[in-house]
């Protein structure tokens, strides 16, 4: 979808991007990640020509940037930056549909796309369409940004720091939400942060820049257990490495079926089983404490697993909750599976050789696995 | 403010409590209105309590009683003070020219035809003492942008009734009017235009010298320093200046002569106003398009809009703001200076005034700067109510507590 070639830009003698040749395919959600100064937002600002290359070139869907009018090329291509940039003096609706009506589309259909829009980023749209930007709450302002981004159905979308200024609670909800946004649209995304955690939560392919270059680019796990060098060792951070790892694992990949209550014989001593009620839905967990094996504890909305969520977030709940296992429910709050400490602890020994259900998310079909040339610059 | 601290201060409102205090000194020290036997002669003081009639003066100590609560707000609250303050300050005014007028009326109708009755410096007192009032009261209370025209309104159309009827007519100002009738809608219509024809070039010239001055940082020094020393200069020493230049002018260009351009006039009264526009203009116009925050710009260069939508719609609508603070300044500006324009024989209001003293007239003069002075604050007052229109984040929001 975007291919980087040779890309370099030089501010007065001094290079700031250098030579960077890299290929975001359609779907990827790319992460541009250093250390400040980097580029990295350098980089992504020559994507929609806010700021022109030195040398190099840059296709979008196979088409030189450079050839195209550079207010047709940005209306293409959504783009969200930290400070969201809404217009003070439009309402939210108004902001949202501001390239629909660049692009001159009918007034229905530019309302209903901002209804969508809204709905996608859970803002109602009656109580937030006539808000200005200013009664907004950072998080608020900040969907209202990427919404707005995603307006025009862009092919490409550009994020330079979104949730740079939210705090971490809400940093963390959008996140989820962003996760969930790229799945449902399938876009390309190029995303700018310098956090690891945000870069491994996200990303399918994450790019590792520093004074210019490109050191790594790669998938977040292989990134991870294959370093390039002992910079990329040092910015993943390997103090909590096995946690990093976690966060890229989901519940789905480690769920096993659920015991239940046997209807005959009292439980072999150690072993835990699930109460539901008459709809399936987990009540009580008898056993599987680490303080007290036969204590029978109620399910708490609290510590329920759901299949998207990432091993690291159940784990933690289940260090939080001096659990052994959490109950995986589906959308209606059913059980539908368990997952337990020992799992964690097995299937990790598989770390080396990444089990081919995680590269089925964290690669879309179609797309083929990176190549040694553009993972690994000389 | 929390409630426990009310008890502690014995005086709510300090402000109105010293202007209580000056209306009742002006009133008691001062002459309400004087006596003349024609108008030329000063004439003899009269105090107000010769002046009022009982009734008036019981409503003027009942009115100052209100305001004294009103400025205590003990057992009121802050909202019910200021809107008694302000239903007290429309009386206080009504009275100041019903006594007055009512005066003028009683004491003429037994003198000789050519004896002339003045206001007093205690009429004044009354009058800038109850206008200030007004504004504080307005000040504190906070009404939304409507709310505050109507009660401007309801003000003017007071002073209005009393211009408009015969209240007023036997007072020396106002024979001094009744004499000038004519002279006086040409003089005031000429003052509008020339404020007006200086402020359509000063805004076409000011608001592209603003934008320049915001896109091309190289010429913004530059550009200030020059208008800057226009500023400098002295109104009258400008007049001078441009007096032999465009005699000069206009002897070798006849077709500009023709035009009626000259060393004297309305040409360097229009040239000087317009330079005196410039600075503020364009200074409040760079102001506020380098006052949009740079992340807005980001935006809506990023999301492909051209330059010219990204002026229209999102730096001139977001600066506009300021850029009418801008147009307040020099519209006051320009009315004031248009006087001295008179010197230069460019006509106006200041004709009254230069008339008046040089015939030691002083409702003459009364006559040119009391209208010049309504204007400007009409004129303020009006484009303030724009500006607090033009506020985004103000208008929809209405009041909060």
């Amino acid at each position: 979808m975007i291919e980087l070639q040779g890309l370099t830009k030089t501010y007065a003698g001094k290079t700031v991007v250098d030579d960077i040749t890299l290929t975001f395919g359609t779907g990827e959600f790319g992460v541009l990640i250093g250390p400040s100064g980097c580029g990295k937002s350098t980089t992504l600002k020559m994507i929609n020509r806010l700021i022109p290359l030195s040398a190099g070139r840059i296709t979008l869907g196979g088409e030189d940037i450079a050839t195209l009018p550079v207010e047709q090329l940005r209306r293409r291509i959504g783009y969200a930056i930290q400070s969201t940039g809404l217009f003070p003096h439009w309402s939210v609706a108004r902001n949202i549909a501001t390239v629909p009506q660049l692009l001159k589309w009918p007034k229905s259909r530019i309302d209903d796309r901002v209804d969508e829009l809204m709905t996608m980023f859970h803002l109602d749209p009656a109580a937030f369409r006539d808000k200005l930007p200013h009664q907004l709450s950072g998080g608020q302002a900040q969907r209202v940004g990427v919404a707005r981004a995603l307006a025009a159905d862009p092919e490409v979308l550009l994020m330079d720091e979104p949730f740079g200024a939210v705090d971490p609670i809400t940093r963390e909800v959008l996140q989820a939400e962003m996760r969930r946004v790229h799945q449902q649209t399938g876009k390309t995304i190029v995303f700018v942060t310098h956090d690891m955690d945000e870069a491994l939560s996200l990303a399918t392919r994450i790019a590792l820049l520093n004074d210019g270059r490109l050191i790594q680019y790669e998938r977040p796990v292989e990134m991870m257990v294959d370093p390039a060098d002992d910079f990329v060792r040092e910015f993943i951070g390997q103090a909590d490495l096995g946690l990093k790892l976690l966060s890229r694992r989901w519940v789905h990949q480690y769920q096993r079926p659920p015991s239940l209550a046997p209807a005959d014989a009292l439980p072999e001593p150690g072993s835990h089983w699930w109460l539901v009620d008459d709809q399936g839905r987990p009540t009580a967990l008898a056993g599987a404490r680490l303080d007290d094996e036969d204590a029978v504890t109620r399910v708490k909305a609290e510590w329920v697993a759901t299949p998207e969520m990432s091993m690291k977030e159940a784990l933690s709940r289940m260090v939080w909750y001096r659990v052994m296992a959490l109950p995986v429910v589906d959308g209606d709050g059913k059980l539908i599976a368990e997952v337990g400490m020992q799992g964690v602890m097995g299937m990790e020994n598989s770390v080396q050789t990444p089990p081919a259900t995680l590269a089925s998310t964290a690669v879309r079909p179609g797309e083929t696995a990176p190549t040694a040339s553009d993972g690994k610059p000389a | 403010m929390p409630a426990a601290e009310q008890p502690t201060r014995l005086i709510g409102n300090r402000v109105l409590l010293t202007l209580v205090i000056t209306c009742l000194l002006g009133v008691g020290l001062l002459p309400f209105a004087s006596m003349a036997p024609n108008r030329l002669l000063s004439g003899q003081s009269v105090s107000a309590w010769v002046a009022f009639e009982p009734w008036q003066l019981a409503t003027l100590a009942g009115l100052l009683v209100l305001l004294t609560l009103a400025a205590c707000e003990r057992g009121l609250s802050r909202q019910t003070s200021h809107g008694l303050a302000l239903a007290a300050a429309l009386g206080l005014l009504a009275l100041d020219f019903v006594a007055l007028g009512g005066y003028a009326h009683r004491a003429l109708a037994e003198a000789s035809p050519t004896a002339r009755v003045s206001q007093g410096s205690a009429f004044w007192v009354l009058l800038f003492a109850t206008g200030l009032i007004m504004v504080d009261a307005l000040q504190r209370l906070r009404p939304p942008p409507l709310w505050r025209a109507l009660y401007a309104a309801v003000a003017l159309l007071i002073v209005v009734a009393c211009f408009t009827t015969t209240l007023l007519s036997p007072l020396s100002i106002m024979r001094e009017f009744a004499n000038q009738r004519g002279n006086f809608v040409d003089e005031l219509l000429r003052h509008l235009t020339l404020v007006a024809g200086a402020l359509m070039p000063a805004l076409a010239i000011g608001l592209p010298l603003g934008l320049l001055a915001r896109r091309r940082p190289g010429a913004r020094n530059a550009l200030f320093s020059v208008l800057n020393v226009f500023q400098t200069l002295p109104s009258i020493a400008v007049f001078g200046l441009l007096i032999a230049p465009l005699a000069a002018l206009a002897a070798a260009l006849p077709w500009l002569r023709e035009l009626g351009v000259g060393g004297i006039g309305a040409a360097p009264a229009l040239i000087a106003l317009v330079l005196y526009s410039l600075l503020p203009i364009v200074r409040n116009t760079y102001a506020g398009l380098a006052g949009v925050a740079p992340g807005t710009l980001e935006a809506a260069r990023g999301m492909g809009m051209t330059s010219g939508q990204i002026l229209w719609q999102v730096e001139i609508p977001l600066a506009l703001p300021v850029i009418l603070s801008g147009l307040r300044i020099v519209t006051v500006q320009a009315i004031g200076l248009t006087v001295v324009a008179a010197l230069i024989g460019a006509g106006g209001l200041g004709a009254f005034i230069f008339q008046g003293l040089g015939q030691y007239a002083i409702d003459l003069v009364l006559l040119g700067a009391i209208p010049t002075i309504v204007l400007a604050v009409v004129a303020d007052f009006a484009l303030q109510l724009l500006v607090a229109l033009s506020r985004p984040s103000r208008a929809g929001q209405g009041k909060t507590t």
